[in-house]
């Protein structure tokens, strides 16, 4: 163990732990103001904001001694008797100075830059800046300049922190930006014609500490101090990176990648970064209904809460039930309905939905991949199946099974992102008797079913996926799902009977103690998730 | 339409054995090219990247850090530079410079209309003891006057 | 006092004293033949750090203990850099050594790449020297011709490869960590120490760089020991151990407002009035003296009064400059105003400031904007306060910045604010006699802007043809 002292306060480090000052002062719950250090990135220690005083302590005499001179937190390594002073005068100078140098020729931007509210220049500027503005400079708006199709560019707001470029060379490995000229000229810029335009564009503004660079989708859309943001997990891949949801009033504006050591560290996709837009769609299906019976294509409108009746008349009578389960369920919502299926057929065949795969894994630098699976919870939904029903169908058998005539009642559920069930799937299921669709879109299934039940998705769930690499992952709601649809949990849970409002969590611990795949899956899950291969340790997985 | 001709590519792949990098001979490869178009437009730029396995932008950042190359147009058939570091500017360098470019109509950095002459500030030439100094091509002009440097630009037809 | 008998100019009167013909029948590599016969890499490191040689980049750290912080039994390479970059104003050493006695660099460097077990040397040359070019370039070829460098050299077991790399106009890249960076052929943005070069330098192998002067002492250092090279200078204060002394001889420039300007060699320690009136006939046309740069502007100013401060390692840091330098004196007359004078400083560090860390990027900046403004007649005495405090605030030594440019930057203006204090009040009382107190957002340099709005639309003039 190693001891630090910050500000006078001693910490313990262990000995596999490799810190700087940064990391060491915000164990004491010191933010030792930075623009340029990121933990993801490599140290250049240029923006100069993070000096701090720096001593080391004998541990035979008990005497500090400090460094004359400032030195940056983000490259001093927190060694066994380091010492840091963050709150010296010297230091509170030497932030004031920086601060001060950085607004100097800063734009008069806050009113119309997409940053305030996050932006560490307000930020440090209220915390650590200058009291008065002293810098002669006339005020001006930045210009502008676009980086790609995703990510624009306010020029003059750069603070020239490098982090942006340091991405394209060290996580993307594509190189797009740089530098252009030298000293107080420099400015970040793209080669004419080779603009930035790599799938993991979208990180270079999360990295942006100031409102210069801007995401092209989110740009003017809402002001960061009405969003509330919560964690989630992204359903674009079966990477599952760990994302924080952005909402006001039911909104989704915003996704960004949550810290995740174990599945995407600090980054996140294009794709799902900017792939939530379906949420909202207009073209999602709300209000409950049920085929009139009739010859055509007639529906009428029921109410939720006969729902379970009318459910349990027509399956009981329909014979054989069979169930597709689609990749885009939690693991709860897929345990939950596989119990209310086989409490109606215990011989009840259950299918794993169609699963998306497009092209080939997708690995940059870094080690960051975007995976072709592109549904966030097959292993989970899969290992559900399999404890049910010992073997998991594929969607292609049980439309077979289907076409034979063998499934007299279907429950398919959908929430995949796009409409994933066309004419030739529909078609399929001419033979079962009584079709519900639980799904988001108006399919050609959606219109042969005897009960249209609108879904939710990924932002509306409460529930757990499960990743590429058995990592399982919680998450809450962001927003709630639009009037007239129902989330699948609070529906099941109430379709199964069961008491109060749905909470994934119980539904969890069940699950968990039933199924040994998802053993440790029990208690609190962190916010990291929880990797279900320890479980493995103890003998045969399902 | 490559702008790199075979000769400046063998001259560039000349520099590789000397550098354990590719990336190495980016400052050796702009100082050819530059050498043989008086400025490294933009697709050099990109021809210059393929031959070194670099991105663009990664050649780019480093030319445009050094304020030296040309891209959209190149310099004069002659290009001088005339000191205005302390030494010289104690001997009236900058006079020197203001005279020129007043006779010449143009700033520091311009090129004259009929292409013969690009005219540049220097910063300290290292011939202090010949002050006011101006680099022209390979040649040290030193103790520069306005009449001297009238001489200069007489001799430039 | 017996005229010293020139070292490191010994042959750069004779007629093509660049030649390997002359530099032989003048002595020249025997030295080398001497220690790749009977010194070994440790003992020749051993010799050189016995000699105290001090750097004379600017910097002046003992060459020997640079030396010594290469990493034992490294599997290898290792390089040397030459940095041959001079862009100090005022300096002009090197480019006479290098052009007119070629043959003892070179000589020194390999001596150097033997000491240190460097198997190539790069040797980065501003692009402003292209007659040094082609004399090195011709001189190397001899050397390869001669079996002086490359393969087994001089039938031993030693090889070396040195190449010129050619810069492109760039201060920064006299800095060590940034002469690598551009000879990597990146941006020359100096790197954070640690590592340092010798532990993780070029290609992130153990490197050392030093600059040409250096490496010619070496040269003689070899050829006739440590004890001669310590009896010229000026000894180590027997009261501080870790004063290394400031021994040898040295190169200095003089320029600027003398009837001579010219490259003088002295035992270090020569006082500035010595240099000026001795070697350099005095100020010019009939005046007096104002001020003298000691070392390079970088160092900042000599008041005429300071004049008899000894140009050793030591001597200008005692009356308030950064320290020697490169030993550049450029002497300022009684008629210069020293708001041009600092006008002149700032606007070359804002052009040369290489732009990564935030002090050196927007101090330099702001430095040259209020001297703009000064000079302009629109300065407040409020900005001399400014100024001070972006010059007391800069630099590697307070430690907020990643390299010395800043503290170079910064120098000029403390000496000139400082020692000239008077002169810049009455300046800006002359010049700005309604705006000196204090006044609000005095309008700073024109940009265009849109009429109805205060976006810019066109970036001020220094972005095309002026200070960039």
């Amino acid at each position: 163990m190693a001891k630090v002292i910050v500000d006078g306060h001693e910490i313990e480090i262990g000995d596999h732990e490799r810190l700087n000052g940064i990391q060491a002062a915000e164990r004491v719950g010191v933010n030792i103001p930075r623009y340029c250090w990121h933990p993801g990135l490599a140290v250049v220690a240029s923006c100069r904001m993070c000096l701090v005083e720096t001593g080391t302590l004998d541990a035979q005499t008990g005497k500090i001694t400090m460094l004359p001179k400032l030195s940056p937190a983000c490259q001093t390594p927190a060694k066994d008797g380091t010492v840091f002073v963050t709150n010296s005068d010297k230091v509170k100078q030497a932030h004031a100075q920086v601060e001060e140098g950085l607004l100097l020729r800063h734009p008069v931007d806050c009113p119309i830059c997409d940053k305030a509210g996050e932006c560490n220049l307000q930020d440090y500027h209220f915390e650590h800046g200058q009291k008065e503005r002293r810098a002669d400079v006339r005020p001006f708006s930045s210009r502008r300049r676009e980086m790609g199709d995703t990510v624009t560019l306010f020029v003059d707001r750069c603070v020239m922190c490098t982090r942006c470029v340091r991405f394209t060379r060290e996580i993307a490995g594509t190189s797009e930006l740089m530098v252009t000229n030298r000293g107080s000229h420099e400015e970040i810029d793209v080669f004419p014609g080779y603009p930035l335009a790599n799938k993991l564009s979208g990180n270079v503004v999360d990295l942006c500490p100031v409102g210069a660079l801007g995401d092209k989708d989110f740009l003017y859309e809402q002001r960061v101090w009405f969003m509330k943001r919560h964690a989630g997990v992204c359903a674009g891949c079966s990477t599952g990176c760990s994302i924080w949801v952005e909402e006001n009033q039911d909104h989704v504006y915003r996704l960004k990648p949550r810290e995740n050591p174990h599945v995407n560290q600090w980054w996140m996709c294009d794709e799902g970064r900017y792939g939530f837009h379906y949420v909202h769609s207009d073209q999602r299906q709300t209000g409950l209904r049920k085929h009139d019976g009739k010859a055509g294509t007639n529906y009428v409108a029921i109410d939720w809460g006969v729902l379970d009746k009318e459910l349990h008349a027509s399956l009981s009578s329909a014979g054989r039930l069979g169930a597709v389960f689609s990749p885009y369920l939690t693991v709860e919502e897929a345990f939950l309905l596989a119990k209310y299926v086989r409490e109606l057929d215990p011989e009840a065949e259950l299918a794993l939905g169609p699963v998306l795969t497009v092209g080939n894994d997708e690995r940059f630098k870094s080690g960051f991949t975007i995976r072709a699976e592109k549904c966030p919870n097959r292993r989970g939904v899969e290992s559900v199946i399999r404890h049910f029903a010992g073997s998991c169908l594929s969607f292609d058998d049980f439309l077979v099974r289907c076409e034979s005539g063998a499934i007299g009642g279907a429950w398919v559920t959908g929430g995949y992102p796009q409409p994933a069930f066309d004419e030739s799937v529909a078609r399929r299921f001419a033979a079962v008797r009584t079709l519900i669709v639980q799904d988001l879109w108006a399919t050609p299934l959606w219109e042969r079913a005897t009960f249209q039940v609108p879904g939710a998705t990924f932002a509306e769930k409460e529930g757990s996926y499960v990743n590429h690499a058995d990592r399982l992952q919680a998450f809450k709601w962001a927003v709630r799902p639009p009037a007239g649809a129902w989330a699948e949990g609070p529906l099941f849970w109430r379709l199964l009977g069961r008491p109060g409002l749905y909470h994934a969590g119980a539904a969890r611990e069940e699950l968990a103690a039933e199924i040994t795949y998802f053993a440790v899956a029990s208690g609190t899950i962190p916010p990291t998730g929880v990797d279900l291969k320890l479980n493995q340790l103890a003998g045969a997985v399902t | 339409m490559k702008v790199l001709t075979e000769e400046m590519v063998a001259a560039i792949r000349a520099y590789f054995p000397r550098y354990p990098t590719r990336q190495a001979v980016t400052l050796p490869a702009l100082h050819v090219v530059n050498e043989r178009l008086r400025s490294v437009p933009h697709q050099a730029v990109v021809e210059i990247a393929e031959l070194l396995q670099l991105a663009p932008a990664e050649v780019q950042d480093t030319l445009s850090f050094y304020g030296f190359f040309k891209q959209d147009a190149p310099h004069g058939e002659q290009r001088a530079w005339v000191c205005r570091s302390i030494s010289c500017a104690l001997r009236g360098g900058e006079e020197v410079l203001d005279h020129m470019c007043h006779k010449l109509g143009i700033h520091p950095g311009q090129t004259t209309a009929d292409g013969k002459l690009t005219l540049e500030f220097g910063e300290c030439l290292g011939a202090c003891d010949f002050a006011p100094c101006m680099l022209a091509g390979k040649t040290l002009y030193k103790d520069l006057t306005p009449a001297k440097a009238d001489e200069f630009l007489a001799s430039l037809g | 006092m017996a005229e010293f008998e020139p070292v490191l100019l010994a042959n750069i009167d004779k007629p093509d004293s660049h030649t390997l013909r002359v530099y032989e029948a003048g002595g020249g590599y025997q030295a080398l033949r001497k220690v790749l016969k009977e010194l070994d890499p440790p003992k020749l490191i051993d010799l050189v750090k016995s000699s105290n040689l001090r750097g004379r980049g600017g910097a002046g750290f003992p060459t020997g203990l640079k030396w010594t912080f290469l990493p034992k039994d490294h599997p290898g390479p290792i390089y040397m850099c030459i940095n041959a970059d001079e862009s100090e104003p005022g300096t002009f050493n090197n480019r006479i050594l290098m052009e007119q006695d070629p043959h003892q660099v070179l000589e020194g460097i390999i001596l150097s790449c033997y000491a240190t077990r460097a198997t190539t040397a790069y040797l980065y040359l501003r692009y402003e020297y292209p007659t040094a070019l082609a004399r090195l370039q011709a001189a190397i070829d001899e050397c390869y011709a001669a079996g002086y460098l490359g393969q087994k050299i001089l039938g031993g077991e030693f090889s070396l490869d040195i190449f010129i790399h050619r810069g492109a106009a760039a201060y920064i890249c006299g800095e060590e960590t940034g002469l690598i960076e551009s000879l990597e052929g990146r941006r020359a943005w100096p790197r954070i120490k640690p590592p340092f070069p010798a532990v993780e330098g070029l290609f992130r192998k153990p490197t050392v760089v030093n600059n040409i002067e250096t490496v010619a002492c070496v040269t003689h250092i070899a050829a006739r020991g440590a004890e001669w090279f310590k009896s010229i200078g000026v000894p180590a204060d027997p009261k501080n151990p870790r004063d290394p002394g400031s021994y040898g001889p040295k190169l200095y420039c003089l320029s600027g407002h003398v009837n001579k300007p010219g490259c003088y060699e002295a035992p270090l320690g020569i006082t500035c009035r010595e240099l000026v009136d001795r070697h350099g006939g005095g100020v010019w046309k009939g005046r007096k003296a104002k001020a003298a740069i000691p070392g390079g502007i970088s160092m900042g100013l000599f008041t005429e009064a300071e004049f008899d401060t000894p140009l050793d390692f030591a001597g200008p840091g005692k009356v308030g400059c950064l320290g020697l330098g490169t030993a550049a004196v450029v002497v300022l007359d009684e008629t210069v105003s020293m708001v041009d004078f600092l006008h002149n400083s700032c606007r070359f560090f804002q052009h040369e400031s290489c732009g990564q860390c935030t002090p050196c990027r927007e101090g330099t900046r702001w430095a040259l904007d209020m001297l703009e403004r000064i000079k302009a007649g629109r300065g407040r005495l409020k900005d001399l306060d400014l100024l001070l405090e972006i010059g007391d605030s800069i630099g590697i030594i307070p430690g907020t910045t990643i390299c010395g440019l800043a503290d170079g930057a910064a120098w000029p203006i403390k000496n000139a604010i400082r020692k000239f204090k008077g002169e810049f009040e009455d300046y800006i009382k002359r010049t700005n006699p309604n705006g000196y107190q204090v006044t609000e957002a005095v309008p700073s340099m024109d940009r265009k802007v849109h009429p109805d709005s205060l976006m810019v639309i066109e970036p001020p003039w220094w972005h095309t043809a002026g200070a960039h």
